[in-house]
This record gives structure tokens, C-alpha cells and sequence, in this order.
């Protein structure tokens, strides 16, 4: 046996003498940070907290199966993300900072219509020019593409028609951009322009010429892109409510506004391959929609993601841009670089949809919410985009965190003639989260109790399924409620202050990862891999296809890596740029890189700990089990000092065949209904978070300042904490803007108006409030050592909190979102006028008295809290499905046992009548169901 | 965004500027004056009004004197906050221009003349092409001012200088110059209306220096400046009071960010002051009196009829500010 660091092998039974006497050179080795006094490592109870932090104690959230391989190294610890010297020395290269040899720059001819049909390009004075190389329009790109298989709705540039002011129309590569912009003059183009559509209401009605046309499928001749239907639950309930709230909602729509605007370099190699620099959030899918628009088998394409200057959502549909790349530089020979400038980002949006959201919800008797009823109309603007997703998300996402009688949604995404609206952090569940919550806020008005206890009495706990089906796993609402209560002295403000200070709460909940991937062929290939590789250098090359937007998504991976291995972070290098080498991730959205790419990073880093205890077990003589991976040393179990280190080990595993590698992944786990659309909203874990905000409203001006923010997020285990605060500060932020400033204008000739970022208004520096972040830590027992995310639910809970603490202030719902002073102000000329005031400094400042029904809301949040305790260490595992608060019985199904316990996805003909605004697209029939009536 | 291209001149002297001006006159050439750019080059960059020459002033020695009685026209915004001895009226109109980024580079010169602004104007090419052009921005298109359809005469840019209107209310003269000489006029007469031509400068003169006088020295006031965010933002209403501490009848009060051009309101002042001085009630008619004569029209970030509203608020504010200070 070649010699390792061994030292009294056997253990430490020969070194001790039968009379207790020290054998001299034979004392055994404490274990490091023993003090000497402990001959052997004491065991640990996993199910406990440590005893330097109490002991005794059951783990708050029950252990993890990753405890038995967690070394302490990286996970929970404050980390800067790893890339962030490459940011903040300005080496990290984003899209346009590639330079490639001979490079040419391609520009965009866009539509100056609305909606146009295009009778005939002539392009032969743009050929003429001198220095121009290649021009392009829609004849030369076909193929439809899109991020939805089953919405692909997209061309490179038109073919036939123009759907939007900046739809692309054609493209030119020339030596220069004077040259390219020249070019952009001599295109002749003869238009038939069309009437538009710019109101997502008229969206509804038949019209002459829809926006797309889906064949069979289509709803009759409206502008309907996708409706939904589902209610859930006993509907009978709401018939004699205790108490309601019915608000009608108007929300702008909202952009990214990532610091980053698009760019692209497209280049054909030597061999005739592609390449295509792009900052991508999803790059597989633009590998995949590239291969359909260029006729291009995949495997010769290589899409390189360059460092993404931020995307939150905007940058993960596959993008005309990108084809028109590849067109032109494939036409001219040369690379082709195309960036846009902030307008054109604005034309290419896929922000937040404009919506128009009712929400009617009761209560009954005992405080408990008997049904929500939904209706949300979206704008999807010329394109379907996510569109499909988003229409589901609406409504689905809000089925949690509280127990529901019934749930009941329509919804409706219509075309229009504006830039596509598409995904945006908080996808599909902020708008209607923020019309939930603040519903709720004002039934606890009517009902005299506290918002607060009105959401901790009714709460789903953990270990249970949501009306719709979802699975909850771990579930840190009630923590986080009670710790937002506290921080912000809650009860001694609500209510409480004077006029023109308000205090509010607003709570969030988020998929952590779709459960089902938008691509699914071929069949059950992962959601997420990894491979590794470990060199006789000792350090690890982990190769990932997961796209760091920012979100610090290579951070968590290498954390991961990490602390499985015991290696310090720098010894762990992730390679996740070209599609050539990482092995396919689907991309940064739905939140789901950390919890899906770290699950397969662990599974392969356990592959390579397999390997070097292998290899220390032939060394030392000790089967795996009874060895530790710690600290770059493999050691002997009841004592350190037997051992290897992490090299030797390593460089055994390698002996005749070099580096060590391995191969990780991640798909998650079938679950959820059978309905249809069962499938949206499904995650294998989610988020939970609670907001307090509080705001200084000038009652004069209408000018709102939010001053504090308390914001707990449950991300399952914070992996960095330090990144999980910026996550929340950050979409403190980005919530805020939505709230107070943030808009996309549509004027009254339908031009976006404000397409640059002086007149679109980020909140500056100045609007920040003090934001303390507060982490709460659930365990999830699929994540990551626990985690969940992070990245996208903590943006839910500051709309709510921020649009109820304004009520609080000056006792005026407003509905109208951005809360903008003019529409501040309109709300306080209204309450003046309908008061005996003149000047809006005399309005009187809501108060609130406690009817009976807030103790019995404490009395049973009281009873919850030890239910939920019981449930999150999994105590308790018997069933929980939402209507066990009604009375019902969760091992027999629903349905069984009450009669008219709904789980339908259309509307019954008796419905039909009384359907919301967007349930109105029920009324019309899909095209193959309307044999000659048009 | 790319710059058009333009031959940029450097004169080091007021002499030789002004002459260089003369001469492009008279070739008939087009030009710009730039000082600290950052109003003139966003505009450039989105190819509103490009000229094929620009004479920038920074290199001139002398112009950018910073004094409580006379400020250059190459004053940095920035510097003017930071220095001592600056009328506080101005230095606090100065400090709301923008960010301190911008405050920076930008200059007194450039504020004053800062050109109007129209989101149907301030817009890149591919933009005004959709609305099949703009009245200010494209001259020569015919097009109509997109703001009040159906006229065409008059362009209704705003005007969204913050420190004009405390100079108007501290009675400042400008000094212009230019091939034809220097003129000296009270910067109340400066602006004229109308979005396009937007003040009295004539071809070849540019703004030299402000002037106060040992009266308006003695002046004190406040500027209440409306905007969505506390950085960055220009004014979407400004207002402007001014007056000898303890003397009601020296009152003023200037506008601005509501019309084409910042202006004075001596007939809302006086006929407030005709009816008697009674402090608050006196403070509220004033307000309501200046509100009424304003005119804004559709073409900021916020509706007209709010910003009109708001100035009444403005001024209210404006006032009891400047009266609080001296109790």
C-alpha cells in the first residue's frame, strides 16, 4: 500500500494502556477543535439543532437529506458572487463587447405602422449602396419560431405583416453603422395599412383582419391569443358571504429596464458552423429556434452566452434579432453585430403584461376566505410569446398560501397592436397577488380584525396541496408574517398613525422551478445537468449550461460544489457559456436555476466524493462509511488523524485513467391533477414571503414616499445569504417601480411613449426606502440543502403592502397602478369632495376597532402555529389537502365528499351570462366548432 | 445612437467666437453653440436638429466667473452649488437640475437656454417616422404639431429649465453677445413664445453672463420644483418666489415647466397685493391666481391638469417658505 498519511492505524484502541498511563509516542490524536480533551469526534444528531446553538431543540424545519454531506466549506455563508470581480473591474463581456475579426454591423429597418400589410419590398436601392453587404427581409427567413412550441407566432422579420410601431421589417449589414443606418432610407416598401387594435377590451370583438390567425383553433374572428377557465372547490359557499371585497384593477404595463440592451454577433466559421454571441437568459432555446428559422441541424450551431447585463425575464424568448444575425452574417460572409438601441428594447419589450384584473373574494362566518373569484384580462400586445403561461399564472398562482371554499378564475390574453409583452420577474402573479392582497386587506377592514391575523388564522401549512393540486412542501408563511409583525412594530402602527403615514401588508408566493419544462422532447430529458471534471491539479471544472443573469446562479453551483467536496470556492471553476461544451439547462426562468442546476451539481459532485473515498478506502484501509470528506483531507471517522489528503486521494482515483469525471441531473418529480392546465403554476417547491411597508404620502401633491420596508422571504435555506438579500432589496426595487412609477404609456395614437429610461421612471436612489431583509429558512426538503428561490417571489409582496399602507395613510383604495401623483391626487379630489372637507390636510386618517372576530382569528392562528410546527418537522404526516379548515376529510377525495365540488376547466352554459370581462371570450366559439357561421 | 457627424469649433476667446459666427453666417452654414453638451448631444444623438457645425465655448477663458452678482455662461452647475457667495436662490434651483452626474458637465448658459421638450419631440428618428414626423423636430416635412392637432403654427414645447425662474425673480439681466455686439436685457424679457424659436437670441449670439444687481442681492425666495423622482427628473411644474424680507409689496413669482417659456406673474402679485395683505388667505388666492393663468398642454410625463392643480401647491409652498424663513 503506498503510503499515505497514516498514523496508528486501527484506531485508537492499542494506544491506550489498561492503567490509563499515556503510551509514550502512541497518544492519540484529538480531533481538530477538540481542545484535546476528547479522544474521539463526538456524533452528531442531525434531527437537532448543534449544541453550540442551543441543542436539544428538534431542527426547526426537520433534517435534510443533504445534512449527512454538508462539510461546512461554502453553504451559508456570505459569499460575493464569483464573477463579480470580473464585473466590477469591467473585464466580464457582454454582448456588445464582442469583437470578432472583420465584424460588420447589421441594423434593424422597423415598422413605422401600427398594423400594415406589406405588398412588396423593394430592396435594390439598398443593394446599390456602396459598403452595404447583405440585405435580408422576411422572404429570407420562412420559419416560424417562438419560446412556446405551442405558440410560435414569430418570424425573423414580417412575412406579410407588420403587427407593431418597431416590428421588424428587414435588416442590412454594412462596413459601418452610418453606412447600415444610410442603408435604412432606400428600403421601398409599399404598405396597406390596416386598423389596429390597442385596447386589450376590444381585443375581445370580431374583427376584419385578427392579428394571427390559428386556423381551426381560432376564437371565432377576435384577437383572443389564449383563454383559460378553472374553478375549483364548493362553490355554494359563497352564496351568503360574512363579509367580501370586490375591486376592479388597471395595471400599466412594465418593462425590465435591464442595464443591458440587446446585442448580438453572429459569425459562420471556417467549418461553416455558427456561432452566435448572444446574452441570453434561455440560450437553448435560441439554439433550438435557430435551427428551425436557418434550416440548420442543432449540433451545427453554437450559441455562446456571453455575461448577461441583466434580464429578469426580458431577455428569454429566442429573438428576431438574433436570426436576423445569422441571416445577414451567413449572406455577407463576415460576422455581423446587431445592438439596439433603448427604444428598439422597448419595441422588443416582453415586460409585464397591461392587465385588467377583477377580483371579488368572501368570507364566511368564522373569518375563513369561502372563494376567490378572479377574472384578469392581459394585454399580450403583437405576440404570444409566454403568453400561453401567463394567462394560467394569473389565476393559478394565487390559490396559495391560504385555504380556499372555492376558487374560480377567467382569463383572457388578446393580441394587440403594441410591442409583445411576455415574461417579467414575478411572471403572471404580481398583478393579480396585488389585487389579492389587497382584498384581503380591505375584507379584514370590513370585518373589523386584523390584517395580519386574518392571513396567520387561514394559512395552508406545510406538507399539504393547494385547491388546485399543487404540492406544498415546506412553507415559511407563518414565520415570515409573525417576524414582518414584529420588525416593524406593527401593532403599535397599524391604525394608528397620523394622516399621511400608513402602514401595510402583503404577502407572496412563487413557483421554485416549473414543474414541467416548456420542451419536453426528447422524452423525460432532465431539466438540468452538469458535468464535472476533476484534473490531477485538484481543482474542479463544472460545466452547466444554467445562464447567470445576474441572479448569481454560477455562485450557487459553485457553492454547492463546494461544500460537497470540502474544496475552498476558488478551487471550483464553472464553465457555463458555449452550448458546445455545458450540457443543456433550459435556462434562467421560472426561478428554477438554483433549485434544479445545484440538485444536479450535488448529484455529481456526490459522484466524485464516491470516487475519492473509493480511492482513500484502498489507501487507508476504511470502507467509505466510516470516512469523512473534510477540509481537502479524507480522514478516518473515530479519528482525524488517519488520513489522506484530498490530492493523494484524488490522484489514486486517477490512476490509468486520468481525470475524474461525472455527470449530474435533475427532473422533477411527477405530481399534480389531471385537469387541464393542471400543469401550470405545478413546481416542485415554493417560495413564501411576507412584506411590511411603510410610506409618507403628501396628501397635498399626492406624492408617495415608501420610507421602511420589513421583507421576509422564505427561500427554504438561504445558500448565500448575502445574494439572497440582494434578491430581496433588489425586487424591493423593481416592485416599487411597478407600484409608483413604472409604466409603459400608450398615447392617443397608440405610440409607446416613453421608450427611453428618462421618461420610463426607475425609481432613483432617492425612492429607495430602508429595506431590511429578513431570511427565513424552511428547509425544503427537494431543494438544494433546502434551498428555494429567491430571485423572483420576493418582488410579489411589496405591491400589496405598498398600495394598502397608502390606505392606511389617507383611507383611499386606489386600483390604478402606478400609484403616479396625478393618480394619487384624482383619489384625494374624490374623497374630498365626497367629505365636508375643502383641504385635503383636515381628510381623517383611517382607524380601526377589533370586532370579536379577531380573537377568535388569534385564538385559531395560535391552534395553526402548533399544527404547522408539527407538520414542518414532519411529527405529523398525515394528509393535508386545502379544505380540511371546512370540515372536510383529506384522506377521501373532494369530490366524493361534497356534491358540487367543482374542479372544471370551461365555463357550464349557465355560467356564461355572468362571466367577468375576460371570461367573455367564453361566449365566442373556436373556429372548428362554428361550421358555417361565418 | 450614433452621432451625426459635425465639425466642432474651439475658439479661446469671445472675440473669436463671435467672429467664427459671423463668418458661418455668412456662408450660410448652420451651427450650434455647446457648452457643457448634455442638453445638446442626447438631442444630436436622436437626430433632432443636427447641424453640420458646432462651436463649443468651453475653451473660451473668462466665461465661467462665478460671483453673487455675475455668473458666466460656463458656470458648471455643480460648481455653482458648491460655491460660496451664490445668491441661495439660486443655488437651490441649481441643486434640483437633474443628478449631481449631470449638475457635473451641464452649465448656468446651458440651463437658461436648455431647448424645449415634447414627448412627441424628444424621440429617436425611427420614432418620429411612426408618427409621420414632428413640427419642431422636422421642419420641412410639413408635419403638424402632434400635441394639438390641427394647428400648425405654433409649437407648444415645454420649457423645463429650473433656474430661469429664480432669475426672474431676482430681476437678472443676461448679457448676449454676438457678431452684431452686446446686448444686455432682464432675463424676463429673454424668452419669447413659442417652442421653436423659444427666446430673443439672435443668429450668432449666445448667452455670455447673468448679472444681478446690489438690490436683487438682498432678495430672498424659494423654488418648489414638481417631479416623479428626486434625481434625474426635469420639473413638471416649478414655481418661483422672491421678495425684500419683511416687504410684501416686493413679491414675485415666476413659473416654470408649464408652458413654452418660464415666465413672471406681476398681475396675479399685484392684484392679490391691491386687495391687502392677510397673510394665509392672502398665500391662497395668490396660489389660486397663478394656477388659473397657467396653460400646460399634454407633452410631459404628467397630465396638464395635475400639473396645473400642483401649482397652486407650489406656490402656496414657495411662498410660506420664503415667509418662515425670516421668523
Amino acid at each position: 500500500m503506498s503510503g499515505g498519511y497514516r498514523q496508528q492505524p486501527g484506531g485508537s484502541g492499542h494506544t491506550t494502556r489498561k492503567d490509563g498511563k499515556r503510551v509514550a509516542g502512541k497518544q492519540a490524536f484529538p480531533p481538530p477543535g477538540s481542545g484535546g480533551s476528547k479522544p474521539k469526534m463526538a456524533t452528531r444528531d442531525l434531527d437537532f439543532i448543534p449544541e453550540s446553538v442551543g441543542g436539544k431543540e428538534p431542527q426547526p424545519a426537520g433534517s435534510h437529506i443533504h445534512d449527512r454531506v454538508r462539510t461546512g466549506t461554502s453553504v451559508g455563508k456570505e459569499m460575493p458572487l464569483v464573477d463579480s470581480n470580473a464585473k466590477v473591474t469591467g473585464q466580464a463581456w457582454y454582448g456588445d463587447d464582442v469583437r470578432l475579426p472583420n465584424e460588420v454591423i447589421g441594423k434593424i429597418l422597423r415598422s413605422p405602422h401600427h398594423y400594415a400589410k406589406i405588398k412588396s419590398i423593394d430592396t435594390s436601392r439598398v443593394e446599390a449602396l456602396p459598403g452595404v453587404l447583405a440585405v435580408a427581409t422576411g422572404a429570407d427567413s420562412p420559419h416560424r419560431f417562438g419560446v412556446l412550441p405551442v405558440t410560435k407566432d414569430e418570424h425573423a422579420m414580417a412575412v406579410e405583416k407588420v403587427r407593431h410601431v418597431g416590428d421588424l421589417v428587414a435588416c442590412v449589414a454594412a462596413i459601418d453603422e452610418a453606412t447600415a443606418l444610410e442603408a435604412l432610407n432606400l428600403f421601398d416598401i409599399e404598405w396597406e395599412v390596416l386598423e389596429p387594435v390597442f385596447d386589450p377590451k376590444k381585443g375581445l370583438e370580431d374583427v376584419d383582419e385578427p392579428i394571427h390567425w390559428r386556423g381551426k383553433y381560432h376564437l371565432a374572428k377576435t384577437n383572443v391569443q389564449k383563454r383559460v377557465f378553472q374553478e375549483f372547490g364548493d362553490r355554494s359557499l359563497v352564496e351568503k358571504p360574512h363579509a367580501e371585497s370586490h375591486g376592479k384593477w388597471s395595471m400599466a404595463g412594465v418593462h425590465h429596464g435591464f442595464t443591458e440592451p440587446h446585442a448580438v454577433v453572429a459569425h459562420w466559421g471556417p467549418n461553416g458552423r455558427l456561432q452566435l454571441y448572444t446574452p441570453q437568459q434561455v440560450p437553448h432555446y435560441t439554439h433550438r429556434a435557430l435551427s428551425t428559422v436557418l434550416d440548420v441541424p442543432m449540433h451545427q450551431i453554437n450559441v455562446i452566452r456571453t455575461f448577461v447585463g441583466g434580464g429578469f425575464g426580458g431577455k428569454s424568448d429566442p429573438f428576431p434579432h438574433e436570426m436576423c444575425a445569422a441571416i445577414l452574417a451567413r449572406k455577407s460572409g463576415r460576422p455581423v453585430r446587431i445592438t439596439f438601441d433603448r427604444e428598439e428594447v422597448y419595441w422588443i419589450n416582453r415586460g409585464r403584461h397591461p392587465s385588467h384584473i377583477e377580483v371579488k373574494m368572501t368570507a364566511d362566518e368564522d373569518a375563513r376566505i369561502s372563494g376567490f373569484d378572479i377574472d384578469a384580462l392581459i394585454d399580450g400586445g403583437g405576440f404570444a410569446s409566454f403568453g400561453h403561461v401567463t394567462s394560467y399564472y394569473n389565476g393559478v398562482l394565487a390559490t396559495a398560501p391560504y385555504e380556499l371554499g372555492s376558487f374560480h378564475y377567467t382569463g383572457a390574453r388578446v393580441w394587440t397592436n403594441k410591442p409583445a409583452s411576455g415574461a417579467m420577474r414575478g411572471h403572471g402573479a404580481v398583478n393579480t397577488r396585488c389585487a389579492v392582497e389587497v382584498g384581503l386587506d380591505e375584507m379584514a377592514e370590513t370585518m373589523q380584525v386584523d390584517p395580519i391575523d386574518l392571513r396567520l388564522a387561514n394559512l395552508l401549512p406545510p406538507h399539504s396541496r393547494t385547491i388546485s393540486g399543487f404540492r406544498i412542501t415546506s412553507n415559511g408563511m407563518r414565520e415570515a408574517l409573525e417576524k414582518v409583525r414584529t420588525g416593524s412594530n406593527w401593532d403599535e402602527k397599524f391604525r394608528k398613525m397620523p394622516l399621511g403615514k400608513g402602514i401595510g401588508i402583503g404577502c407572496g408566493f412563487f413557483i421554485s422551478g416549473s414543474g414541467l419544462p416548456i420542451h419536453w422532447d426528447p422524452n423525460r430529458f432532465p431539466h438540468a445537468t452538469v458535468h464535472m471534471q476533476v484534473d490531477m491539479d485538484g481543482g474542479v471544472t463544472v460545466h452547466t449550461g444554467a445562464a447567470d443573469i445576474g441572479q448569481g446562479s454560477t455562485t450557487a453551483v459553485a457553492q454547492v460544489v463546494s461544500e460537497v467536496l470540502a474544496l475552498p470556492i476558488e478551487m471550483i471553476h464553472v464553465r457555463s457559456h458555449e452550448s458546445d461544451t455545458s450540457p443543456v439547462d433550459l435556462g434562467s426562468y421560472s426561478s428554477r436555476v438554483t433549485f434544479m442546476n445545484a440538485n444536479a451539481a450535488i448529484r455529481a459532485a456526490l459522484e466524485i466524493r464516491e470516487q475519492l473515498l473509493n480511492a482513500a478506502w484502498e489507501i487507508l484501509g476504511y470502507h467509505p462509511n466510516n470516512l469523512i470528506l473534510n477540509d481537502r483531507r479524507i480522514y478516518y471517522k473515530h479519528d482525524p488523524a488517519i488520513g489522506v489528503s484530498y490530492l493523494k486521494a484524488l490522484h489514486k482515483a486517477q490512476e490509468d485513467k486520468g481525470a475524474l469525471i461525472a455527470s449530474g441531473a435533475y427532473r422533477s418529480p411527477p405530481m399534480g391533477g389531471v385537469h387541464k392546465g393542471a400543469a401550470a403554476g405545478l413546481a416542485p417547491a415554493y417560495s413564501f414571503s411576507a412584506y411590511v411597508a411603510e410610506v409618507d404620502v403628501d396628501v397635498e401633491t399626492g406624492i408617495i414616499q415608501c420610507t421602511n420596508v420589513w421583507a421576509a422571504h422564505d427561500c427554504g435555506k438561504a445558500l448565500n445569504p448575502l445574494a439572497v438579500k440582494g434578491q430581496i432589496i433588489g425586487s424591493c426595487h423593481m416592485g416599487l417601480g411597478q407600484v409608483l412609477s413604472e409604466k409603459m404609456v400608450y398615447g392617443r395614437t397608440g405610440h409607446l411613449q416613453n421608450a427611453n429610461l428618462l421618461d420610463y421612471k426607475i425609481p432613483s436612489v432617492h425612492e429607495m426606502p430602508h429595506v431590511e431583509p429578513i431570511i427565513i429558512e424552511s428547509c425544503d426538503p427537494e431543494g438544494p440543502f433546502g434551498a428555494k428561490e429567491a430571485g423572483e417571489g420576493p418582488l410579489l409582496p411589496i405591491l400589496p403592502a405598498v398600495v394598502n399602507a397608502v390606505y392606511d395613510a389617507i383611507g383611499i383604495r386606489l386600483r390604478n397602478l402606478p400609484l403616479t401623483p396625478d393618480v394619487v391626487y384624482k383619489g384625494i379630489e374624490k374623497a374630498l369632495k365626497a367629505s365636508e372637507f375643502d383641504d385635503p390636510t383636515d381628510l381623517p386618517s383611517p382607524t380601526l376597532t377589533f370586532s370579536s372576530m379577531q380573537q377568535k382569528l388569534v385564538a385559531r392562528a395560535q391552534e395553526h402555529k402548533i399544527r404547522d410546527k408539527a407538520r414542518q418537522r414532519t411529527e405529523d404526516t398525515s394528509p393535508y389537502v386545502n379544505g380540511v379548515l371546512f370540515g372536510f376529510d383529506p384522506t377521501i377525495p373532494l369530490e366524493d365528499q361534497v356534491e358540487g365540488w367543482r374542479i372544471a376547466t370551461e365555463p357550464d352554459p349557465e355560467q356564461l351570462a355572468e362571466l367577468g370581462l375576460a371570461g367573455r371570450a367564453w361566449l365566442k366559439k373556436e373556429q372548428r366548432q362554428m361550421d358555417g357561421e361565418n | 445612437m450614433l452621432m451625426p457627424p459635425f465639425t466642432l469649433h474651439n475658439p479661446t476667446t469671445v472675440e473669436e467666437a463671435c467672429t467664427l459666427a459671423g463668418e458661418l453666417l455668412e456662408k450660410g452654414e448652420a451651427f450650434d453653440w455647446v457648452a457643457g453638451g448634455t442638453d445638446l448631444l442626447p438631442n444630436y444623438k436622436w437626430h433632432i436638429n443636427p447641424k453640420p457645425h458646432v462651436i463649443s465655448l468651453a475653451r473660451i477663458e473668462g466665461v465661467d466667473t462665478l460671483s453673487l452678482h455675475e455668473i458666466g455662461c460656463m458656470a458648471r452647475l455643480g460648481d455653482l452649488t458648491a460655491e460660496n457667495g451664490i445668491h441661495p436662490l439660486i443655488v437651490e434651483a441649481a441643486g434640483k437640475v437633474a443628478s449631481s452626474l449631470i449638475r457635473h458637465n451641464a452649465t448656468l448658459g446651458g440651463n437658461i437656454c436648455l431647448d424645449t421638450r415634447c414627448f412627441w419631440y424628444n424621440q429617436g428618428e425611427d420614432w418620429r417616422r411612426s408618427i409621420d414626423w414632428c413640427h419642431k423636430a422636422d421642419c420641412g416635412t410639413g408635419a403638424e404639431c402632434r400635441v394639438i392637432p390641427n394647428q400648425n403654427t405654433l409649437c407648444v414645447a415645454t420649457y423645463q429649465g429650473d433656474i430661469a425662474p429664480t432669475l426672474m425673480v431676482l430681476d437678472a439681466e443676461v448679457h448676449l453677445i454676438g457678431p452684431n455686439g452686446l446686448r444686455v436685457i432682464p432675463i424676463t424679457e429673454f424668452y419669447q413664445l413659442d417652442g421653436m424659436k423659444k427666446n430673443v437670441l439672435e443668429d450668432g449670439e449666445f448667452l455670455l453672463k447673468v448679472t444681478l444687481s446690489k438690490e436683487a442681492a438682498g432678495r430672498s425666495g424659494s423654488y418648489q420644483k414638481l417631479r416623479v423622482r428626486d434625481s434625474w427628473d426635469f420639473p413638471e411644474a416649478g414655481v418661483a418666489a422672491s421678495w425684500i424680507p419683511g416687504d410684501v409689496s416686493s413679491l414675485q413669482i415666476a413659473t416654470t415647466a408649464l408652458e413654452s417659456i418660464p415666465r413672471c406673474h406681476p398681475e396675479e402679485v399685484s392684484a392679490v397685493l391691491d386687495e391687502g395683505w392677510d397673510g394665509i388667505s392672502s398665500i391662497k388666492a395668490l396660489a389660486a391666481g397663478v394656477r388659473k393663468s397657467v396653460q400646460p398642454v399634454n407633452n410631459t410625463s404628467l397630465p396638464p391638469r395635475y400639473r396645473k392643480s400642483m401649482v397652486r401647491v407650489l406656490t402656496k409652498r414657495a411662498v410660506e417658505k420664503m415667509i418662515e424663513e425670516i421668523q
